[in-house]
């Protein structure tokens, strides 16, 4: 069967390709830094409960007080790319979600048990002693587990020659096993996010240790430490995710992988300066470094993405029914609240103790 | 039709959407009223002068946070998802059509994180000036949020002119767009106080407890008539023909409606007990069942308005199959097997009448029936049928069996889909 002939028909897009394609990989990239925060940081804390020095539980219990910030927002950052993804290139999308439909809401399920057992590990950390390392623990297996997830609808989503196997596992349990991409891909992300949830470590004790905290010094290490081996490691299973690559993702005649050639080679040298920042405890230059790596990343996985869907789908040739005043409405909210949230983390961070 | 069909037989009939939407809705009414019940009730305590009330404020308020925060956020995603997977061809239209609306929504949804937190972890360090801002900058969002998602869900019920004109504008203030707004923002002010009754209730001194009770009585019972109001508007507002067969013409409708207007005495009786001076156990079982009652209540209503769309997913554009209005003359006479892209065609051509059969129930009937599931079981419904009296149903399908779409099939797939459901399903001879 012609994988083709089971594409969708898309909708029409109310503005140019383009700008879905900014949101998309702008959202994204707030999306994986989050994510990974997440995914590092809480590695960490549950590291840190098998330790009985009372520090490395300190270590915990203030990664703790941070995790359900950053999963909220982990969560909110990652509605946003799912909403662009799904404008711009729903009809892949939507196909390979309904292939892998019971695990795809399941994801929904593990996200609310990871959410209540991050707040658990936060509200009760004094009290829940040696089951600390078991609510902590849940959450990073389900995180695990939900991120494959991820991983595996965006690799079907992009491959529609495995869509066939549809016909014969109709429930909604698809995995592309097929894919040879999908295991470096996920553990590219995974060991990312490891690497960059120890970088924030070190950055919240980097910002601990300027308000004063003296025993800052030794987290600041340690969290560039394994940053500088996450990262190290992960060099490896990138140049593993390359090498799994089809040609024409990164065959420069095209201009997909002409850009993904730029980008890849931008990423690598910015996670060297990153790593050789880090090395030297040098917090908040590594961590810009390393935003700039993530980015570009975020960049090159577009491109990969284009160069998939190569054969059935050309960005400028989607149907578009122009409507720009829903878009400039967008706009003009996205400053005035961006203005907004601005000034409520300002007040809150300048708020003091009321007598 | 459009996209692949994710097989469901116990869970068809819209059941994943049944669960996720009626937890969500519930919290989401919750978060919007929940979050003016906060600032007024924090106003109440700095005009009184009273640290208690102000205790109270911040103990509801942990749990508001993590009721709406984590289930409520979590829950919404979730109806996004099964939507997608449930019906992914709407879901793209609604997409395509509001993305820049759900744009903002998302803009709405990191104001009301970043100032719940604020809220939350600042009681003590701001001082009350900026800390009652922060909590109606909250309340603002959430209410924006409800603004913008009403916009969207009626569009469903009645899309109005965007049927012809494809605008943005006219698909978001549809014809029910405001009697829905003010509908909404009425039963979210209600649960506010039906949530206020589990955490007052909860109180152990007793002058405060039954203060505070009376406070979220008031909640539940002032803006009752308002709410009522605005739900005969809600009626008013909806095109003839979907009001009657609403009200009138479908029978699966009767049970949702009848509880519906049985609730609501049930709610006043109860918060005008809940307003009374009654020992603190009895006041902690009834805040629990009236919020048994309120969750039962928002379920009839939106059983209500998601079958009043009936037979379609988007009024007059989508039926519930997937399958545009404008194809269905297509499939009947090319065949829904021929049409669909997702059939195996090349295995169909030598299967069984059972088989085929099959692959129509799944095209056709599983996004309203499930097979032996607690949604519109076929099975139950064409228990004591003759297969006369199934062929009879799915010729009036679409006519006097207004809430079903016309079949969309041949008459060949017709008979294989009649087959399946009388002779495979219900094992009955021919």
């Amino acid at each position: 069967m012609d994988p083709a002939t089971l594409i969708p028909v898309p909708d029409a897009l109310p503005v140019h390709w383009f700008w879905f394609q900014l949101l998309l990989t702008v959202t994204t990239f707030l999306h994986l830094v989050a994510m990974n925060i997440v995914l590092g940081s809480s590695g960490l804390a549950f590291i840190s409960t098998f330790s009985t020095d009372s520090n490395s539980l300190n270590l915990g219990k203030e990664i703790g007080h941070k995790l359900p910030f950053v999963l909220a927002f982990t969560i909110n950052f990652g509605v946003a790319p799912l909403l662009f993804l799904q404008t711009l290139y729903g009809q892949f999308f939507y196909t390979s979600t309904v292939l892998m439909a019971s695990l795809w809401l399941s994801i929904i399920g593990m996200l609310i048990v990871t959410y209540y057992a991050a707040y658990i590990f936060h509200l009760r950390f004094d009290s829940l002693a040696r089951f600390r390392a078991f609510f902590i623990g849940l959450a990073v297996v389900l995180l695990l587990i939900i991120s494959f997830f991820f991983t595996n609808n965006i690799s079907l989503m992009q491959m529609p020659s495995s869509w066939t196997s549809y016909f014969s596992s109709p429930n909604g349990w698809l995995v592309n096993w097929g894919d040879i991409t999908l295991l470096p891909r996920y553990l590219h992300f995974i060991v990312s996010g490891f690497a960059v949830g120890s970088l924030a470590v070190a950055l919240l004790y980097e910002f601990k240790k300027r308000r004063g905290d003296v025993a800052a010094d030794a987290w600041i290490k340690l969290g560039c430490k394994w940053f500088t081996i996450g990262t190290v490691i992960n060099f490896g299973i990138g140049f593993w995710f390359l090498g799994t690559l089809p040609g024409f993702a990164h065959d420069v005649t095209t201009s997909a992988g002409k850009l993904f050639t730029i980008v890849l080679y931008g990423s690598v040298a910015a996670g060297a300066v990153s790593v050789i920042k880090a090395m030297s405890n040098r917090v908040v230059p590594a961590a810009i470094w390393t935003m700039a790596t993530v980015f570009l990343m975020v960049i090159a996985r577009d491109m990969v993405r284009i160069s998939y869907l190569h054969p059935y789908l050309s960005l400028p040739e989607l149907p578009v029914k122009t409507q720009y005043s829903p878009f400039i409405l967008f706009l003009i909210f996205f400053a005035g609240i961006g203005a907004l949230v601005w000034w409520m983390l300002k007040t809150a961070w300048c708020a003091k103790e009321v007598q | 039709m459009n996209y692949p069909v994710w097989h469901l037989d116990f869970a068809g009939g819209g059941l994943p959407i049944a669960i996720m939407a009626i937890i969500h809705v519930y919290i989401a009414h919750f978060a919007v009223g929940g979050g003016l019940f906060l600032v007024l009730t924090e106003h109440k305590g700095l005009r009184d002068k009273s640290p208690a009330i102000l205790d109270y404020v911040k103990k509801h308020t942990k749990f508001f946070l993590l009721l709406t925060m984590v289930l409520g956020s979590l829950t919404g995603v979730g109806i996004w998802f099964t939507i997608s997977v449930l019906n992914p061809a709407a879901t793209s239209v609604m997409i395509h059509t509001f993305v820049f609306a759900w744009g903002v929504e998302w803009l709405f949804f990191v104001a009301e994180i970043v100032s719940l937190f604020i809220y939350y972890y600042t009681f003590d360090k701001l001082d009350s000036r900026t800390h009652l801002m922060i909590g109606w900058i909250y309340f603002g969002a959430a209410w924006m949020s409800l603004f913008v998602i009403n916009g969207i869900i009626d569009f469903m019920l009645t899309p109005g002119n965007w049927t012809a004109n494809s605008s943005f504008w006219s698909a978001f203030f549809n014809p029910t767009f405001w009697p829905a707004l003010f509908f909404r923002t009425f039963l979210a002010i209600m649960i506010a106080g039906l949530f206020g009754f589990v955490t007052a209730s909860a109180l152990k001194d007793e002058k405060l407890r039954i203060s505070m009770q009376r406070f979220s009585a008031s909640w539940l019972l002032v803006p009752f008539i308002l709410f009522i109001g605005s739900a005969w508007w809600y009626r008013a507002a909806l095109p003839p023909h979907v009001e009657e067969l609403i009200f009138q013409r479908m029978p699966a409708m009767k049970p949702f409606i009848s509880s519906f207007v049985v609730f609501s005495p049930l709610l006043i009786l109860g918060g005008l007990l809940m307003a009374i001076k009654i020992p603190s156990g009895v006041s902690r079982s009834l805040a629990g069942l009236m919020l048994v009652i309120g969750l039962l209540y928002m379920g009839t209503f939106e059983f209500i308005r998601e079958g009043g769309r009936r037979p379609y997913i988007i009024y007059d554009h989508m039926y519930s199959t997937a399958m545009f209005k404008d194809d269905v003359a297509k499939a009947r006479t090319n065949g829904i097997l021929e049409s669909a892209k997702w059939v195996d065609r090349k295995a169909l051509a030598t299967a069984d009448t059972s088989r085929r059969g099959q692959e129509v129930f799944r095209l056709l009937c599983v996004s309203c029936h499930s097979i032996d599931g607690p949604l519109n079981d076929i099975k139950k419904i064409a228990a004591n049928l003759t297969r006369a009296d199934l062929e009879l149903a799915t010729t009036l399908m679409g006519k006097q069996l207004a809430f079903m779409p016309p079949f969309a099939g041949s008459q060949a797939e017709k008979d294989d889909v009649l087959y399946y459901i009388h002779r495979t399903l219900l094992n009955k001879p021919e």
